[in-house]
């Protein structure tokens, strides 16, 4: 199987199980978008309702933040899960394992689109108007996706030779959601604090570049999503030379 | 998928001998506390070699190590020693009762999936989808997710899935024991028109009698090793004998 079929497998399969997921819930694939409103309604009651921000447009800042965040963090930590859940199909031959992390960011990434076209419609509403340079928001939502590949597929490794380490990926998504500024603005931060974030944390980057894009219709810094581009091509490149080299041993830890 | 053979292996394979595995073992490490193993070897310096056309059989009591046989030579584990060449052999299938499926997915997507997974492309395999639905008898069932199946149903899609594909090499565990009468006479037709074919087989079974039935060799793994070889008949005799005596 060359990498293009495991393409085709992995878009396959994930439409099945969004199919499945949604005839299982009675409000099926409004579920993809009730989900990330109540989060934004939660937060919003907390750090503007009951804390007060102090921002007049605190509502649509938070959207534009959580709604990506929620998609990499739910991808990263359904991953953890991704090799261990494919031991059924694991068993029936010898097939390139990227394509059970791959299955569960294109699950994510199928319902996200519908997500995002939703926030894009809310920001409208709100009175935001549509510039060119929203045009950059597909550009920094096709870094986030690649960012996410290799970060899935390690999240998936780790847990197959150490269980306990699905813990552990889930306390520093949480770490991530604290530190990424998607209730506090990481350009109201200190020079110092700010450029140590932004350089290596590269969530906290994407998450303010979506903000300057949607919000003040700014053009981010293309250099800054050109190197994490690259970071993710490389560590994308390693996490498949990994899988290539451990695919039986993989195999072999899942299912006895 | 296999992997290249040498030269100098190559002469070593007869022309008509398909598998050759020598002194093959694996060893399970499973982990019980933080620095506490379990070691288990699953099979011990097992050796046996296979004709091109041959249907040749694997018995042994639950537990013995055929399970573990059947996924290294379907290429799904690797052995931690030994040697394992096949010659003329590009693709391997395996037939087997407990043959994993996604028990969220509907029977009509597993089947996909598995033919996909067998390298077949989208198009073509879902022009084969619906012989498997009419062989499998599944019905309606074909539609429903895989985890609202009885064992006998799953067994059904399993078989007509893994018969469907075309494969250098079959290996078949245990799919004869379950079913009912009407399902397994079909299954075992179909098998017997492959098997007196020009299909290479491995046969896997607890039941000397079936292997009997189907193959003119035979080996016996107890506890991981081989602990008969050669003519079924003779190969089945002594296992028999041994299970009579515990």
């Amino acid at each position: 199987m060359n990498y293009f079929q495991s393409l085709t497998l992995a878009q396959t399969l994930a439409s099945m199980k969004l199919k499945s997921e949604a005839s299982r819930l009675v409000l099926s694939y409004l579920w993809w978008v009730i989900e990330p409103m109540l989060f934004v309604a939660m937060f919003y009651f907390v750090f503007e309702v009951l804390l007060g921000s102090g921002r007049g447009d605190f509502i649509v800042f938070l959207m534009v933040g959580k709604i990506p965040f929620l998609w990499f963090i739910k991808t990263i930590n359904s991953s953890a899960n991704a090799l261990i859940s494919g031991k059924g199909i694991m068993g029936q031959r010898d097939f390139p394992k990227h394509i059970f992390p791959y299955v569960v960011v294109e699950e994510n990434t199928q319902k996200q689109m519908v997500v995002f076209l939703f926030m894009v419609i809310a920001l409208i509403a709100k009175g935001y108007e549509p510039s060119f340079h929203w045009l950059y928001f597909l550009l920094i939502v096709a870094v986030n996706f690649l960012l996410m590949l290799p970060l899935a597929m390690l999240a998936a490794l780790v847990v197959v030779y150490v269980r306990d380490l699905r813990m552990v990926i889930s306390l520093a998504t949480t770490f991530l959601m604290f530190s990424s500024g998607l209730f506090w603005d990481v350009r109201s931060l200190e020079a110092g604090a700010q450029h140590l974030l932004l350089t290596y944390n590269p969530m906290a980057f994407l998450l303010d570049a979506y903000r300057q894009v949607l919000m003040f219709s700014a053009v981010p810094d293309i250099a800054h999503l050109g190197w994490i581009l690259l970071g993710s091509l490389v560590a994308l490149f390693f996490m498949h030379f990994l899988y290539s080299v451990q695919s039986k041993f993989i195999a072999r830890k899942v299912l006895s | 998928m296999n992997s290249p053979i040498s030269s100098a292996a190559q002469d070593n394979l007869n022309a008509s001998v398909a598998v050759f595995a020598e002194n093959l073992s694996v060893t399970y490490a499973t982990r019980t506390s933080l620095l506490g193993r379990f070691r288990h070897s699953a099979l011990k310096d097992i050796s046996f070699s296979i004709n091109k056309g041959e249907t040749f059989g694997v018995m042994g009591r639950n537990g013995c190590g055929k399970s573990t046989l059947l996924r290294i030579l379907a290429g799904i584990y690797k052995h931690d020693k030994g040697k394992l060449q096949f010659a003329g052999i590009n693709n391997r299938s395996l037939l087997a009762l407990g043959l994993g499926f996604d028990g969220e997915l509907s029977g009509r997507d597993n089947a996909l999936v598995s033919l996909m997974l067998q390298g077949i492309k989208k198009k073509e395999a879902k022009k084969l989808i619906p012989e498997i639905q009419e062989f499998s008898e599944l019905g309606d069932f074909f539609d429903q997710p895989v985890r609202t199946y009885s064992s006998g149903m799953r067994s059904r899609l399993g078989f007509s899935v893994g018969v469907k594909g075309e494969t250098d090499l079959l290996l078949i565990d245990e799919v004869l024991s379950v079913g009912d009468q009407h399902f397994k006479k079909k299954a075992e037709d179909v098998l017997l028109q492959r098997i007196n074919g020009e299909q290479t087989v491995v046969f896997v079974s607890h039941s000397a009698g079936q292997v009997k039935k189907l193959c003119k060799r035979a080996i016996w793994i107890e506890q991981g090793t081989v602990a008969a070889s050669g003519n079924t008949r003779r190969v089945a005799k002594k296992y028999q004998d041994f299970m009579d005596s515990l």
